[in-house]
């Protein structure tokens, strides 16, 4: 059955494997992926560790729906605690990993400890192996991958995998698998680098048994058509992420010369349809039918002829929007070396723009940067700067610790201009014209986070009867909803819904891609009811499936107030507060965030979850959930 | 059966409202329908206008603002509120 998969506990230090089954119990409290790891990481994790140091544990796993019948469930999850933040570290990636994952028997991994050399493990049909890695140590992510298929003797081995930026524990070095599907934010692969850890590999031929086969290939169908029907799908399936840029660069949305401006102008070179003229071909992650992931050849320059895959709309941003950038190669580029090192690219991106502003405002000078011009618009330097990062040199050392290490190594007035929540970068967004974008990065439990709540039919200026209907599903609401996303009311209902959504999502193991996140008319969770009741016989309503959700967001806030966190981490860099916004359509222009607005937002959001004025759980609250005694070591 | 709704689910009765041919003005928010093919489209409501990419012969997105125009428009438009007291 597709519930049978097991956990594996497996200690890098002794050498020691342990696998066991996973109760039916605890499947219905946080079903899989991400919900489940919460629990993990808040029992496995003590307080305090050191995230780089060997008691930090490391957790990987498969969405409950994973290698199913259902659609788009692909989804891998790493947790940990973060390198980057010191706070919860997860990332979750697509591609084939996770399907592979199950059909090789497991659902979860533990992983304790810090082996002596570099290893990877070999997992297939049920066995658990620990294999020397010194062959494929200081090996590129596309390098490592096609080394361990060839010394395992099987092309079909699905991997998840460090680069070198993980070896050197960059502080946001990413998890990957494939060409280019990357575990991102808060700095996953440094946690698998700070264990020698050089990558799983899978294979696996057990069956997944589905529940209700027939009824579950019926459902699909409808859930399908669904889906590709969607304008966002099909946009998507004709152009991929990098379409968001269209909409959101034309009305001023994007951070630009690290925050100086809010859009950048004639960026037409970097635009998706700029991007579709040297785009070979679409491809898609397991199960998926939109194929939203574009492929391509870079056409110029020393990188001629390389082979990548994306960029996405968030690499748009990283490499170009921030640091000024408008050259569709320095995109191309930049986007493989990330996938190469495994770096996550919105710090890369946001990390060397902020320096250029430090640079310009002479708070860096060139003995700092070791000659290099460090100017807005200077395209050589950003891709300089991924090679510097990932290899630590100079600077990029610096910048490799993150922005609140590197703020206090350099000093001056160089953290006032460091745009980040919780000590991570944010993305390329400018979210002073949209209040609930800015509660939903400042109030993400990994740090400023557009994958954790964000609310992006906010801006599609929806009826509020519309509105009405998403946002009443599946537990009532009746507050205020407007259609203008520059308001401030009602918006913290719709980051935590969007938040509690995101997470079923990815317990489930579902594509943000296939929820109300892109498009109004996504699946959710009456949805998912259904899904999960056809693959798995699981039993739950959508209610039931939000309070998982619900659950899990709370583990990951418990795990977070006890590593420190307090109310004012939940909070913006001032200059969204201070400085207007210059560019765009005259709606959004001189638009800054309103301090005591924002902060009644915050309160507002907290009662939603039943946290208390600190944002501290009530103990109703974790009454109600059913996570009062943790940690409670059930597993 | 965890979950057997009757009626439409949100996501099923939202799809029937969608529209084809149309996209929003990101100024104005209106909905409008570029003639087929055009490059450009000038919002009949706000006078912004838009460099235009045809996802497919019927399904027109708007591919980026024509910088020099809503530049002077948006511009103009400030430079008003700002006057007005706004």
């Amino acid at each position: 059955m597709a519930l049978n998969r097991k956990i594996a506990y497996i200690n890098l230090t002794t050498g020691e494997i342990e696998t066991k089954p996973i109760p039916i119990s605890m499947r219905k409290k946080f079903l899989g992926g991400r919900g489940l790891d919460m629990y993990l990481m808040y029992n496995h994790v003590k307080p305090g560790v050191d995230p780089l140091g060997p008691d930090n544990v490391a957790f990987v796993s498969a969405g409950i729906l994973v290698s199913t019948l259902a659609s788009a469930t692909a989804r891998t999850h790493i947790g940990g605690k973060s390198p980057l933040t010191g706070y919860v570290g997860s990332a979750n990636m697509g591609g084939f990993f996770a399907p592979e994952m199950r059909w090789a028997g497991f659902d979860h991994l533990v992983i304790k400890g810090k082996a002596e050399k570099p290893v990877y493990l070999w997992i297939h049909n049920g066995e658990i192996e620990i294999r020397d890695a010194k062959n494929i140590w200081g090996k590129t992510v596309h390098e490592t991958q096609q080394i361990v298929r060839e010394e395992l003797g099987d092309r079909e081995i699905k991997i998840l995998t460090i680069g070198p930026a993980g070896e050197k524990l960059v502080r946001f070095a990413n998890v990957m698998t494939g060409v280019k599907d990357a575990g991102g934010r808060s700095g996953m692969g440094a946690l698998l680098g700070s264990k020698n850890l050089k990558c799983i590999a899978c294979r696996g031929t057990m069956d997944i048994k589905i529940a209700h086969p027939q009824e579950a290939l019926d459902y699909n169908k409808t859930f399908i058509t669904q889906i590709t029907s969607a304008k966002v799908s099909q946009t998507q399936g004709k152009i991929g992420t990098p379409f968001i840029w269209g909409s959101t660069n034309s009305w001023g949305g994007i951070r630009t010369n690290n925050f100086q401006y809010n859009q950048l102008e004639y960026s037409d070179d970097i635009e998706a349809e700029s991007l579709d003229e040297v785009n070979i071909g679409m491809a898609g992650c397991f199960g998926c039918q939109v194929h939203c992931r574009a492929r391509y050849i870079i056409p110029d320059g020393p990188y001629k002829g390389v082979y990548d895959e994306g960029p996405e709309y968030t690499a748009q941003g990283a490499f170009c929007g921030e640091p000024g950038c408008t050259k569709r190669n320095t995109l191309l580029v930049c986007n493989h070396l990330a996938n190469i090192y495994g770096m996550d690219l919105l710090e890369v991106g946001s990390l060397t723009a902020w320096a250029m502003e430090l640079y310009e405002k002479g708070i860096l000078t060139d003995k700092d940067t070791d000659g290099l011009e460090l100017r807005f618009g200077n395209d050589e330097a950003m891709i300089e700067m991924c090679h510097r990062i990932a290899r630590r040199e100079g600077l990029g050392d610096i910048l490799a610790e993150g922005g609140l290490r590197a703020a206090k190594k350099i000093g001056k007035d160089s953290i006032k201009y460091l745009i980040h929540v919780k000590g991570m970068s944010n993305l390329h967004s400018d979210e002073r014209g949209t209040p609930s974008l800015a509660l939903g990065i400042a109030t993400g439990s990994r740090g400023s986070d557009h994958l954790r709540s964000r609310p992006a039919v906010d801006l599609y200026h929806l009826p509020e009867p519309v509105l009405r209907k998403i946002y009443s599903t599946p537990v009532a609401y009746d507050g205020p909803l407007t259609s203008d996303y520059k308001d401030y009311e009602g918006k913290p209902w719709q980051v935590f819904w969007h938040e509690t959504c995101y997470e079923a999502v990815d317990c489930l193991g579902i594509c943000k891609y296939h929820t109300t996140f892109l498009a109004a008319t996504g699946p959710n969770f009456e949805e998912w009811s259904r899904v999960l009741y056809y693959n798995t016989g699981l039993e739950m309503s959508p209610v039931d499936i939000w309070t998982v959700a619900e659950r899990a967001y709370n583990m990951e806030r418990l795990f977070n107030l006890r590593e420190g966190l307090t109310r004012k981490d939940d909070w913006l860099n001032d200059r969204y507060f201070d400085e207007p916004t210059t560019r765009g359509i005259p709606a959004v222009q001189g638009r800054t965030i309103d301090r005591e607005k924002f902060a009644k937002m915050i309160g507002e959001y907290y009662e939603h979850h039943g946290w208390d004025e600190n944002g501290v759980p009530t103990p109703e609250t974790l009454k109600r959930l059913g996570i009062d005694k943790e940690p409670s070591h059930v597993l | 059966m965890a979950k057997e709704t009757t009626g439409a689910t949100t996501m099923e009765s939202l799809a029937r409202g969608r529209t084809t041919g149309k996209f929003r003005c990101v100024n104005c928010f209106v909905r409008i329908s570029p003639p087929p093919g055009a490059k450009t489209y000038k919002c009949p409501h706000c006078g912004f206008e838009w460099r235009v990419f045809w996802i497919s012969p019927t399904f027109p997105r708007i591919r980026g603002p024509v910088w020099d125009v809503n530049r002077r428009l948006a511009a103009e438009e400030v430079s008003k509120q700002r006057k007005g007291g706004k």
